[in-house]
């Protein structure tokens, strides 16, 4: 009898599951759900990424309380001190670094930015490449955005919760982009994600285009069939494959910025008109292409570049404070 | 007993969809990486039976399938749990579960959730349901659930068995 009642409850829940699918999928009736669960989860996953974060620069400042009673504490408490300053503001550099970098590109680009913060990271299985970030509607983030970070390209707002957004990473399989080559190679294409870890690939939508290793890729601004903004670098070729009777040849794509481990990222809420080709791309490419090569920022160009009429709304130094400055042309 | 009950279990089923997000998919271990909740759907199945695990592993489900930033069809991941939760509960184990049994019940868990999503996401085409992308997450959550399950299993079991009403199963 209990039996018979369990097997009756796990066919109902079975088809509830599966009707939820089928209703998700027809219609995206459930995006709605996704939204309301971003805008109560978000910002709990917010507070534990600022608990997670620090943990290390934590334990260390406890650990030169303890040195404090003994003969020569005041020495060591000094070193201790030094260290984790030193360590707190390597972070601090880091995120400097990658905030400079972000406002570089987005100053060369005018692009109107929303800087933002990952707090949490998606992952369904393995299958998915997406991650959370802690600005929402409320800071003027829409559906289907660009999302960069210094290096290039991240990825696309896919939900927007009140404080909090979903993005889909570049290199998620459900990711496609319109890309162009740049320099003197004027074919278009198509760039796709290929999983987690995995490199991107490039379809050339012309058969009569040659690629190279070490080509360079931009969004080709696909505004009303897709949702990107144009020229924001992708990634450089490293391998290609010729076509086989198929629409064009494919590459594969280095993506330039390491969608791993990802901090500080940028919404762009609004893109000039037209940008001037190429102009966005690091300068003098190495023939070892690094993540690193593509951030270009100068210690000096920081400040330069941010005086340039990007709109920067940002609060990145304060994770839930909200937009902190607007400066708007 | 039945209040107290059903917050336990909105607790754990939070707190692990948090601490996969915040801070496991935060590390990128290598090769993949454990999942939390069918660690804990497997507990709960153990310790209160096949109807109760199987409602439990789609409440726990469902809440995975929108909790941020999910971006897959809800209902895949509540369909793949409630098997799981129902599998777990028929295990009959008196009172106390082996680590033996639990090792094995989460390693085919492991491949029944990864599989049943697969499958899911394969009828209704998604693109990133691939052979190979199948395989990695197969191996890397077995592997991991596997190290977690004797630590995880038995002390969600335990304090979920506290609060069991006698002879739920």
């Amino acid at each position: 009898m209990r039996n018979r009642r369990a097997r009756l409850i796990l066919t109902l829940l079975l088809l509830t599951a599966f009707s939820l699918i089928t209703l998700d999928f027809r219609s995206g009736a459930l995006s709605g759900v996704r939204r309301a669960a971003s805008t109560i989860f978000g910002p709990i996953e917010g507070v534990v990424s600022d608990v997670v974060h620090p943990i290390g620069s934590f334990f260390s400042s406890l650990g030169h309380l303890n040195s404090y009673k003994h003969e020569n504490s005041s020495l060591r408490q000094h070193v201790a001190q030094l260290q984790s300053q030193l360590r707190l503001t390597q972070r601090e550099q880091n995120e400097l670094a990658q905030e400079q970098s972000l406002l570089h590109l987005a100053g060369l680009a005018q692009y109107k930015i929303v800087a933002a913060r990952v707090v949490a990271y998606g992952g369904a299985l393995g299958f998915e490449s997406t991650v959370t970030i802690d600005r929402g509607s409320a800071n003027g983030i829409a559906m289907n955005e660009t999302v960069i970070s210094g290096g290039g390209l991240v990825g696309r707002v896919v939900t927007v919760g009140r404080n909090t957004s979903t993005v889909l990473l570049a290199n998620d399989s459900k990711f496609s982009a319109g890309a162009r080559l740049s320099a003197n190679n004027p074919a278009i294409g198509s760039v796709a994600g290929g999983g987690r870890g995995q490199p991107l690939t490039l379809t050339l939508f012309d058969n009569t285009v040659q690629l190279t290793v070490g080509e360079q890729l931009v969004t080709f601004g696909d505004r009303p069939a897709g949702p990107f903004v144009p020229e924001v670098p992708i990634g450089r070729i490293t391998a290609v494959t010729p076509a086989n009777g198929q629409l064009g040849e494919t590459a594969t794509v280095r993506p330039f910025v390491d969608l791993s481990s990802l901090d500080v990222v940028a919404v762009v809420v609004r893109a000039p008109k037209s940008i001037k080709h190429d102009s966005l791309l690091p300068k003098s490419p190495s023939p070892a292409p690094t993540v690193t090569v593509t951030v270009t920022a100068t210690p000096g160009s920081g400040p330069r570049s941010s005086s340039t009429p990007a709109g920067i709304t940002s609060g990145t130094g304060t994770p839930h404070s909200g937009p902190t400055s607007s400066t708007t042309p | 007993m039945t209040g107290q009950r059903i917050v336990l279990r909105v607790v754990l089923v939070i707190t692990a969809c948090l601490a996969q997000v915040g801070i496991i998919n935060r590390m990128r271990l290598p090769g993949g990486g454990p999942d939390l909740l069918l660690l804990i759907v497997v507990a709960i199945g153990l310790v209160a039976g096949p109807q109760r695990g199987a409602i439990f592993g789609f409440g726990a489900g469902l809440t995975a399938d929108v909790f941020p930033p999910a971006d897959h069809l809800a209902g895949q991941l509540a369909f793949a749990y409630t098997v799981v939760g129902y599998l777990a509960g028929l295990i009959d184990t008196g009172e106390d579960t082996s680590v033996f049994t639990t090792i094995v019940m989460v390693a085919a868990g492991s491949v029944g959730v990864v599989l049943l999503y697969a499958g899911l996401g394969g009828i209704v085409g998604d693109g990133r349901i691939t052979a190979s992308a199948t395989l990695h997450a197969v191996v890397g959550t077995v592997a991991y659930d596997v190290v977690l399950a004797p630590l995880v299993v038995p002390l969600v079991s335990t304090v979920a068995r506290r609060l069991e009403p006698v002879g739920s199963r």
